[in-house]
């Protein structure tokens, strides 16, 4: 039996909200770690519909906490810097998730085959891939569930 | 890291050492809403606009964004229509000093490198990645008169006081006057950032290219007026202070420019950049190529 990705598919997923600071979105990162009983490494963002906008990633996080002269100041030894991460993390949690969420994503529909999922992954370096059908998102293939699901085939 | 014994270190060093390999780069559809995301996420003042075959064609500065706002452009613009191009380019074994005299030349901050053989960027060298360098080597140059010293670094920074090193001078708009006039004052003056005054023209706040593009991917009309979009917080250093609590002020606050004050908080009498601050550091001798630095 071929596998799409509708059987791969997690169908609960949170959501952000384009207007949610960096801050309430990562409450939301951690709220749904908890629930999903493993770290949550990337999100959607949707509209009050349900439309897709974009995505934040635990790199877009990174990239706004990392100060931009911090190669500079690595060359520096007499800067004393503590607390320089308190101060990177209060500018970051003001900034808005529609500020740096990445708007150019690439989605697949339900229907896919898995093989050709896999393909797209390794081809665009993504871990995962919204899945939408009729314009709708409705669910979302996380690389490790791929991965866990070929272990399983795998091993039978 | 390879120290040089030669009387001016920047002869030996080439632009590979120097640049970022971290090209941040759109394709020419891509949007200036776009853009602007690219430009906070990864804090860089230019993105390189790119074709399918990844060939840079085009440049978008922070600048030209801020040029689009005060124009009336939509965000769903295509940023091709804005870029500036054919980028200028440098290669990887070129000199510094080489690369320097180009961006002097041409009167631009950065360039991008590339193979002899290969029309793509590999790389890009703004003033931060030189001054970063330097900043290695300086230390080693025959000239720093300081180097012998094991707590050369040390001393040097705290002799040294702002007043020195700052660029005297300010200007300034105040709270209600409009976005417009902001971005007017910022393209007059070149300035990456300008002082708002309040109405007892004291130091409000500050608005920097960065918070303009935001206003701009937020909505605000650019007619708003400055209060609605600057940052309430004025980084600024005593006019007495000593260089490293400025330099430890400027990398707190993540801003590449410090205002100075003399007596009190109010009285703004200056501007440091971090081009200042490391031109200084490195640049115990006016013959290294630090000192040819412009502040932008």
């Amino acid at each position: 039996m071929d596998i799409t990705a509708r059987e791969v598919m997690a169908t609960r997923f949170s959501t952000l909200s384009p207007r949610m600071t960096i801050g309430e979105a990562c409450r939301v990162f951690q709220k749904a770690g908890e629930e999903h009983q493993q770290i949550v490494f990337g999100m959607v963002v949707t509209d009050q519909a349900g439309q897709l906008l974009g995505m934040l990633s635990m790199y877009d996080i990174l990239l706004l906490i990392r100060p931009k002269h911090i190669h500079i100041w690595g060359e520096i030894k007499d800067v004393d810097v503590s607390g320089i991460l308190d101060a990177a993390l209060t500018r970051a949690r003001s900034m808005l998730v529609s500020d740096i969420m990445t708007t150019d994503l690439l989605t697949i529909t339900p229907d896919m085959h898995l093989l050709r999922i896999i393909d797209i992954m390794i081809k665009k370096h993504v871990r995962r891939l919204p899945v939408l059908e009729d314009g709708k998102m409705v669910g979302m293939v996380y690389l490790s569930q791929v991965f866990q699901h070929l272990l399983e085939r795998g091993s039978e | 890291m390879q120290v040089s014994n030669r009387q001016n270190v920047m002869k030996d060093l080439t632009v590979k050492e120097a640049m970022r390999r971290l090209i941040i780069n759109l394709a020419a559809e891509a949007t200036l809403e776009e853009a602007i995301r690219y430009a906070i996420k990864y804090k860089v003042n230019a993105i390189l606009i790119t074709d399918p075959n990844q060939v840079a064609v085009g440049v978008v500065t922070k600048t030209d964004l801020m040029g689009a706002y005060y124009a009336g452009l939509p965000l769903s613009t295509p940023a091709a229509s804005i870029m500036v191009g054919p980028p200028l380019f440098c290669h990887l074994d070129d000199s510094l000093d080489a690369a320097l005299d180009r961006m002097r030349t041409h009167k631009i901050h950065r360039l991008y490198v590339r193979e002899a053989a290969a029309p793509q960027a590999v790389g890009v060298l703004a003033y931060p990645d030189i001054v970063g360098l330097l900043y290695r080597y300086c230390h080693q140059c025959d000239r720093n008169l300081r180097r012998d010293t094991e707590e050369a670094e040390h001393l040097l920074a705290d002799r040294v006081r702002l007043r020195e090193v700052m660029t005297p001078g300010v200007f300034a708009l105040g709270a209600d006057d409009s976005l417009l006039q902001v971005m007017e004052g910022l393209a007059a003056h070149k300035f990456g950032a300008l002082l708002i005054t309040g109405e007892d023209g004291a130091p409000a706040g500050v608005i920097s290219k960065t918070d303009l593009i935001v206003a701009y991917l937020h909505g605000v009309p650019p007619e708003a007026p400055a209060k609605t979009v600057m940052t309430k917080e004025v980084a600024a250093c005593d006019y007495h202070d000593i260089l490293i609590n400025a330099l430890r002020r400027m990398i707190f606050s993540d801003v590449s420019r410090l205002f100075v004050f003399r007596d009190s908080p109010g009285h703004i009498v200056g501007v440091f950049s971090l081009s200042d601050a490391t031109r200084f550091r490195s640049g115990t001798c006016r013959a290294c190529v630090s000192s040819r630095i412009r502040p932008h």
